[in-house]
């Protein structure tokens, strides 16, 4: 369910609604992706950003400090919160928010019942995200759509073992839901 | 880099940032229904989207590199830096799938999905900064294990 912006409005169906052709989005990411580095020659990535969050909020452990998360690399936080406002402009220029419950049967089965229970299953969820993403170098952004893009074998590895155990998890979570009787 | 220049960087990746956040909802990347779908190989709209964006940014990149097209920030050769093959890589990349195929979120839709209304992704980039920093702390344990037993 959705719900809107404006009060007054009814329910807009708005969310899977304004979904673009696959092949149109696909287009605009890729242009968009080669754009950034054409005006700017920097590669698009999303993940190392965190890392500038660290060093901003205080860290001094050393693999926050030196160049790549240097203040002269904050844009990349800007970059983020670009993102923020990208997301809040596709839901206001619909009229829309995004239902904050549009899980799915696989996670909504998967994810604990309580609101604590959740809360922690997205911290570890999210953890799980943060160290892989630093330690691989990157995330689906650095390394799937810019790094596959230009043929770098590191980020072609990356990628293929991000899809591999995101579809072993999704597939083995599914197969014991449906064991346990909790998804049908 | 002076302060302004500082600001007008900043400000410019903000509105790459606005048009990415935008087309990735768009896209529909940042609806963790369609992630699973494709997860559970039964909806494959975002392999498309993917792999259209793969393709076209190939294209655009070998365009670039045989006509030796140049930036627009100081009219140099556009770079093409390649990634390194850390030794993490592997399983970095098996723990972040593992966060990615559980939570259907990833670090660049994460910010785009709050912006959109899913609250729930606040405590999702609550995690991934801890991860972050948990990966800044063991490398600094390991660093300081090597200084006191030099091999």
């Amino acid at each position: 369910m959705t719900t809107s912006i404006f009060s007054g409005f009814p329910n807009l169906p708005l969310f899977p609604a304004d979904l673009w052709p696959a092949w149109v989005a696909g287009a605009a990411i890729g242009g968009f992706a080669f754009a950034q580095r054409w005006l700017t020659d920097q590669p698009l990535g999303c993940s190392a950003a965190f890392g500038n969050v660290c060093a901003r909020a205080g860290s001094r452990l050393p693999l926050f400090q030196g160049e790549a998360h240097s203040r002269a690399t904050d844009w990349k936080i800007w970059f983020l919160v670009g993102i923020f406002l990208g997301g809040l402009f596709a839901s206001v220029s619909i009229d829309t928010w995004a239902a904050p419950t549009h899980w799915g049967p696989l996670y909504e089965a998967l994810m604990p019942q309580t609101t604590l229970g959740r809360i922690l299953w997205w911290l570890f969820g999210g953890v799980l995200i943060g160290m892989g993403a630093r330690m691989a170098g990157g995330c689906t952004s650095g390394h799937t759509i810019n790094g596959v893009a230009m043929g770098s074998p590191a980020s072609i590895v990356a990628s293929l073992l991000f899809f591999a155990a995101a579809l072993g998890t999704a597939q083995l979570a599914q197969f014991l839901l449906k064991l346990s009787g909790r998804l049908a | 880099m002076n302060s302004h220049s500082l600001i007008v960087r900043n400000g410019s990746f903000m509105l790459f940032g606005v048009v990415f956040g935008f087309l990735l909802s768009r896209a529909g990347a940042t609806d963790p229904a369609l992630i699973s779908g494709l997860l559970l190989l039964e909806n494959f709209h975002l392999l498309w989207v993917i792999a259209t964006a793969i393709g076209v940014g190939a294209v655009l990149n070998l365009l670039a590199k045989y006509f030796h097209w140049r930036n627009l920030s100081n009219g140099d050769l556009i770079s093409f830096p390649h990634k390194p093959f850390v030794r993490a890589l592997v399983p970095g990349a098996l723990l972040f799938g593992t966060g990615w195929g559980l939570t259907g979120v990833c670090p660049g839709t994460a910010p785009a999905m709050l912006g959109e209304g899913q609250w729930f992704v606040g405590v999702i980039l609550i995690g991934i900064v801890m991860g972050t920093w948990l990966v800044g702390f063991l490398h600094h344990i390991r660093l300081k294990h090597t200084q006191s037993h030099p091999s």
